[in-house]
């Protein structure tokens, strides 16, 4: 394993490189291509499809431009009056509280199921999404 | 209602379905609704490939007259999962001060077994001392004989010295707490995300999981819906016996708000540099 690469190469940002960089697009207007070290499809995936629920988003998608760089580009496009980096920003915040959230009420779930056990309530039929009627 | 409490009544629920915590399996199944494949894709991922735990990773061999080859005992020893409820104290060796490793960073494990008896010596995890109150391999109670590492004759004998450290499964699946992450969402594929192959009948050829219950069968006469999204994923966790599988999720989730966060911090910063270029300030949006 002489050749092999260290094991840290895909977790350590490398001395005097940011993780994150942002590039403005200089041909099509509001759009700006971000670059992040270190970081793969768990959050490339969740950053797009969040922004893509943002109706000021016009465009917004990830790739992983080689499988053995440990990194990924997200490019966005926004309406005019906002600008990428905004939408992100605020888009991020979303998905911490949205994460919070789910931290929040499963340990809630665990409390309460080690204060009444053996009353774990098991739902039937959640909530379905709306069904549309034809 | 203030934010927090809105986002508690309209975003993403839990329902835990069963926690079973016996010597054969500890898992935690639980429903996640109201939120996005994406949002649990990524916890899946985290879970199996970002929370933490103790392995061994360098072996030094004193003696090995086993019939196994060294590499062979090195790689079987990395994958014996260690009780790593005690990880959050241990730091990664590449943040620690040290040179190579030390008691901050490391766990030391010793295997000495030699085969005296007539009958074949089976070296197992039992065998493995750790020099570590906790963090030792992982054993079912006072039954549990332990995983088979090699076998002896007599005569045969392996000595060894182990180094454990701390890491993820990003780096080697021998971190990973997970033994499997069950994920799945819309039983009767409604969403028709998967084609499935039929010689005769749907029905009797693919049968609806057991989080079929979950949600109502498809009508035989329903329209597609082409906008429905998934809103429910059915998980369960089961772990190798390194983390409890409750703790795997919840420190599954600190770990994915932590990486927000610092992509939240980081996006500060560029937001402040280019703050200086000056930029026409934003009006009501959001
Ligand atoms: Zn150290």
């Amino acid at each position: 394993m002489a050749n092999a690469p260290p094991t840290w190469e895909l977790l350590l940002v490398p001395e005097g490189m940011k993780k994150i960089t942002m590039e403005m697009d200089t041909k099509i207007p509001n759009a700006a291509t971000f670059t992040v070290l270190k970081e793969d499809h768990t959050l490339g995936n969740l950053l797009r499809m969040q922004l893509l629920k943002n109706p000021k988003v016009i465009f917004a998608g990830y790739k992983m431009p080689h499988p053995l760089e440990h990194q990924f580009v997200l490019k966005i496009q926004t309406t005019p009056d906002t600008s990428p980096l905004d939408v992100l920003q605020h888009e991020i915040a979303n998905l911490i509280q949205e994460v919070g959230t789910i931290k929040l009420k499963f340990e809630n779930a665990l409390t309460s199921r080690t204060l009444n056990p053996g009353e774990a309530p098991i739902p039937m039929h959640l909530p379905m999404r709306e069904r549309r009627d034809f | 209602m203030d934010a927090t409490a809105f986002a508690q009544e309209t975003g993403p629920t839990i329902t835990l379905l069963e926690v079973k915590d016996s010597p054969e399996t500890r898992s935690v199944s639980f429903i996640l609704s109201k939120t996005d494949l994406a949002t649990a894709n990524a916890l899946r991922r985290v879970m199996i490939a970002e929370v933490p735990t103790m392995a061994i990773d360098l072996v030094e061999f004193e003696s090995n007259t086993s019939v196994l080859t060294d590499e062979f005992l090195a790689h079987r020893l990395g994958l014996i999962p260690l009780n790593s409820e005690q990880v959050g104290t241990i730091t990664y060796t590449r943040e620690c001060s040290c040179q190579q490793y030390c008691p901050q960073c490391s766990v030391e494990l010793h295997l000495n077994v030699r085969c005296t008896e007539d009958h074949t010596r089976e070296v197992t995890t039992r065998d493995l001392v750790s020099s570590h109150t906790s963090i030792a391999p992982v054993l079912n109670g006072p039954n549990d004989r332990g995983i088979l590492i090699a076998k002896l004759r007599k005569g045969q004998e392996i000595n060894l010295r182990c180094i454990a450290k701390k890491g993820t499964a990003k780096e080697h699946a021998k971190w990973s707490p997970c033994a499997g992450v069950a994920f799945e969402y819309d039983p009767h594929n409604r969403l028709r995300h998967t084609t499935y192959w039929i010689e005769d009948d749907v029905k009797s050829e693919w049968p609806v999981s057991a989080n079929g219950r979950f949600e109502p069968e498809v009508a035989e006469d329903e329209p597609f819906d082409y906008n429905a999204k998934p809103e429910a994923f059915y998980m369960t966790v089961e772990g190798t016996g390194a983390l409890d599988p409750k703790e795997i999720v919840t420190t599954g989730l600190r770990i994915l708000q932590a990486k927000l966060s610092l992509v939240q911090l980081l996006l500060k910063e560029i937001a402040e540099e280019r703050g200086a270029v000056a930029r026409p300030p934003m009006n009501g949006f959001h």
